[in-house]
């Protein structure tokens, strides 16, 4: 029977997995944390259906479990070949081909220092409000609700001065999303986006644009926020500037959220160095082809799926790990 | 005694181009002077300036100290050949009139007088020491040679790439004294004498070769020494050999306090024109080691501006950093001519942008002592707070300036040409602090303090650096933070180093509060972070190229925190490192009890 090595178990590792093993073909995940379900793990609810995270992650962990695959966690890949992945303790793990499904960092919003985050109490990331959801307790720093609530969207995305120049692509509807959920919670809240650009690519993604506008009554304000600072009552004086009207706005929030975009993984860099992977200036890693040859690598024998590529929506992660399973199994047929 | 050969007529045709194109140009310079310059120079004439300016002309015109110290072999190459023709000159005459007196002697007389000297009894020490000198000319030009092949063995990793006018003029120069030696040989293989290099040469000529050719050839070899000379001379005022005189008349200027400003004057040709384009500013250009950018480096843009088609792509593109106003051997204002050349550019006021300064005073708090963060402080919040901390340990009451927003202290509106805007903030910002009434003026950031102390007119109030206000802290005990083992290396800002001499304050602060580690080049040669505010052309891609440049070197160290004292440096390292970049204050604060 052959074999395949997967490398990260989040949705696309375990998706790649069970599909390989429909077919026959015996998947190993190997999983650098103690726990598998990758950056899904600990998320809320997802766009645009509200659906609960815990109904996809639970489900795929479910039959992964059934399906008898073996994941291996505390096992952090740090350098691979088509065959074989050598782990950070020293150990080899042989196989007949590698899928790389080892996903995306999470920006680290202290960067852009100007907007306060890890310096002034109620500043968090969108990160921080999905854990904060899924663990059912959303509050201000001092525990009381929030009249008052701002979005800004683009941290980490589309922004030269910190290195990201590409589009994250899934903050926005994130945004929308939570702000819709931080309407629900606290009807009374005003709540403001801030953005560049609204990009909403998805099904439903539009349609949820304009309810949150026409039905929740929260405000988009077109224009990036300068810079942020505390005030005497502890709330965050944001100033920014009205892009369609032109003019300069300062206003003082209870809370202001950070929509932390996908950096390309930390660890891309020295995997594709081990393996000769070609990597996008991005720091993304940059398939054989973007139209036909999507899930492969530049080196025969090594595959990708989910965001290690770019960054994508679960949805779109799940359906093209069922593509580099098909892939996988092409190529060990051969 | 008849001082006249045909071959001197290109001598005496490119001597007298030459004196008439350089006293007129220096005629136009001094006259179009303002007024106050004018009356500058004639107090210091008569006094000790005129003095210390002769000295340094001695030592650098001729000499060329400051070259020495850039690299011992590309010093003794521009010394060999200025203060050795010097030389030739002055023995020259000395010769002359030891032989015949003090009489008048045409220019040409004293320059070819070997071949005019023929009949006379000889002299063997002038032979000798004549001898001398050109060898130490000739060793100077083959250095000269040398240099053009491999300019490493000069301390020179690249050297200028040179205009058609400089290449006629640099040509004639390398056959000048090798046309010398040959003329005075010959002549010597026909009449006898010279030295040990011109006699020896001669006596081994007169031995091989037949009288006629020799006579062909000293007619030759003589009408070649004069024709490269008299190429030289006409080329020279338009080429960079102009530096030879300018030079001279910059020193003593200089010595009388005339300065270049915002707005470009006068005095800025003697500047421009003092450039010999020696190219020791390109080594020193990160734009240049880093990036690759080759033609916007000082000389190229003094070039450019001296023949008038400087271009603002030229003008923009520089960091302003000063690592090459460091090496200039000429010591040339480089980044104020750069200053007044975008002024010229740029300069477009437009009174409405200012329209919100009515009414914007937006500071906080009463105390003797202001704080002005700046843009950047305003940006980079940890020092902010960080600040804060250390006011209130302190004890010291504080004015907080543009906590809540302010007007920009004007420096990156000046360094982009917008001079006359920059006036209008550093005006606002003048008025602030005084009507608030401090004594003392603290700011985070370089920038704004080169400005408040170069541009602002601050009499009765102190300007200073958070370093140097931290210090004082320190000194008296007012601050006392705990030394902990923390390994910190520092980053030196340009404007705070090299931009306002503060290098002491800032390593004083950090070894108070742990162990320093410099990194490799320090100081006065401290790299640039790459994001000044001053380089309008470059990307912000351009900008990291250079950061992790900078950043590499501060790793290299071994330290676990990176330590800068500039809130634009700060930011522009935390993107090239993964190690902790932090500002002179954050480490300051975190350390006290």
């Amino acid at each position: 029977m052959k074999k395949t090595i997967i490398i990260g178990s989040g949705v696309a590792g375990m998706q790649t997995a069970l599909c390989l093993a429909e077919r026959g073909i015996e998947p190993l995940i190997i999983e650098k944390e103690s726990e598998p379900g990758g950056k899904l793990r600990g998320w809320h609810v997802l766009f645009p259906s509200f659906t609960p995270a815990e109904e996809v992650l639970g489900e795929l962990r479910h039959r992964v479990r059934e399906q008898g695959i073996e994941v291996m966690t505390n096992a952090e890949a740090v350098g691979l070949t088509p065959q074989s992945v050598t782990l950070a303790d020293g150990r080899q793990l042989t196989g007949d081909a590698v899928v790389l499904t080892s996903g995306f960092t999470l920006f680290d919003a202290r960067i852009k220092e100007e907007y306060g985050y890890g310096i002034y109490d109620n500043v968090f990331t969108s990160a921080d409000i999905e854990r904060m959801m899924a663990e059912g307790r959303v509050t201000k720093a001092d525990g009381t609700a929030p009249q008052r609530i701002a979005f800004l969207h683009c941290v980490g995305s589309r922004d030269e001065k910190v290195c990201q120049q590409h589009c994250s692509r899934v903050c926005c509807i994130t945004g929308v999303k939570q702000a819709m959920e931080m309407k629900r919670l606290f009807p009374g809240a005003e709540v403001f986006n801030f953005y560049m650009d609204i990009r909403m690519f998805g099904p439903g993604y539009e349609e949820m644009y304009r309810e949150a506008q026409q039905r929740c009554n929260i405000h988009f304000v077109r224009g990036r926020i300068s810079e942020a600072a505390p005030t005497l009552d502890g709330r965050v004086q944001i100033k920014a500037e009205d892009t369609l009207t032109g003019r300069p706005l300062r206003m003082s929030v209870d809370m202001l959220v950070l929509l932390v975009g996908m950096r390309a993984n930390d660890d891309n860099a020295s995997l594709a160095a081990s393996a000769g992977l070609k990597q996008a200036p991005s720091g993304f890693l940059e398939p054989r082809d973007l139209f036909l040859r999507s899930t492969e690598s530049s080196t025969e024998g090594i595959f990708y799926a989910g965001t290690v590529t770019a960054p994508k929506n679960i949805g779109e992660t799940l359906a093209e790990a069922s593509a580099t399973a098909d892939a996988v199994a092409k190529f060990l047929e051969k | 005694m008849n001082f006249y050969a045909p071959f001197c007529l290109p001598f005496i045709v490119g001597a007298a181009v030459m004196f008439a194109v350089v006293a007129g140009k220096w005629s136009v310079w001094l006259w179009r002077l303002p007024r106050a310059d004018k009356l500058r120079i004639a107090r210091g004439l008569p006094s000790a300036a005129t003095l210390r300016a002769t000295g340094e002309v001695i030592g650098e015109s001729l000499l060329h100290r400051r070259i020495f110290r850039i690299d011992p072999l590309l010093g003794y190459m521009h010394m060999s050949l200025a203060f050795g023709w010097f030389l030739l000159i002055a023995v020259g005459w000395a010769e002359t009139i030891a032989h015949l007196g003090l009489r008048f002697v045409p220019l040409q007389g004293h320059v070819f007088f070997k071949y005019f000297a023929t009949g006379l009894p000889h002299k063997p020490f002038f032979d000798l020491v004549m001898d001398l000198l050109l060898l130490f000319v000739l060793s100077g030009v083959a250095l000269a040679w040398g240099k053009r092949f491999c300019s490493k063995a000069l301390g020179m990793r690249r050297t200028t790439r040179h205009v058609v006018g400089d290449r006629i003029a640099l040509s004639a120069l390398w056959f000048i004294f090798p046309a010398r030696l040959v003329a005075e040989s010959t002549t010597c293989a026909l009449y006898g004498g010279g030295g040990f290099l011109t006699g020896t040469l001669g006596t081994w000529m007169h031995d091989h070769i037949s009288v006629m050719a020799l006579m062909n050839l000293e007619t030759a070899a003589w009408w070649i020494y004069s024709s490269a000379l008299g190429l030289f001379f006409v080329a020279m005022p338009f080429s960079r050999y102009m530096h030879i005189f300018t030079e001279v008349p910059l020193i003593f200027l200089r010595h009388y306090r005339l300065q270049s400003g915002e707005k470009e004057s006068s005095y800025d040709r003697f500047q421009v024109e003092a450039c010999s384009r020696c190219g020791i500013c390109i080594d020193p250009c990160q734009l240049q080691s880093v990036l690759g950018v080759d033609d916007v480096q000082s000389v190229y843009f003094l070039r450019d501006r001296r023949y008038g088609m400087l271009r603002r792509e030229v003008a923009d593109n520089c960091l302003m950093c000063g690592r090459c106003v460091e090496k200039c051997p000429v010591n040339i204002d480089l980044n104020t001519l750069r200053l007044n050349s975008r002024d010229a550019m740029h300069n477009v006021p437009d009174e409405r942008r200012y329209d919100y300064f009515r009414g914007l005073d937006r500071s906080q708090g009463a105390g003797k002592v202001g704080y002005f963060a700046g843009c950047m402080t305003l940006l980079t919040p940890r020092t902010l707070t960080a600040m804060e901390r250390i006011f209130t340990a302190a004890g010291d009451e504080v004015w907080w300036a543009d906590r809540e927003g302010g007007v920009c202290c004007g420096r990156p509106l000046k360094l982009a040409g917008e001079t006359d805007s920059a006036r209008r903030m550093m005006r606002y910002n003048t008025e602030l602090f005084r009507k608030h009434g401090i004594t003392t003026l603290v700011t985070s950031c370089p920038i704004c303090l080169k400005v408040f102390r170069e541009d602002y007119d601050l009499d009765g109030i102190e300007v200073l650096h958070h370093s140097e206000y931290i210090l004082r802290l320190l000194e008296t005990r007012r601050l006392t933070p705990d030394r902990r083992t923390t390994r910190y290396t520092y980053h030196d800002p340009c404007e705070l180093g090299r931009g306002s001499g503060i290098y002491e304050a800032p390593r004083t602060v950090i070894e108070a509060v742990g162990e320093l580690l410099e990194p490799a080049a320090t100081r006065e040669n401290a790299p640039c972070c790459g994001s000044s505010v001053a380089n309008t052309a470059i990307s912000d891609t351009q900008q990291l190229q250079i950061a992790r440049t900078v950043t590499a070197e501060l790793e290299d160290t071994g330290a676990e925190v990176v330590v800068t004292a500039c809130p634009l440096c700060k930011k522009a390292l935390g993107r090239g490192t993964t190690r902790p970049v932090a500002d002179l204050a954050e480490i300051v604060a975190e350390s006290l009890n």
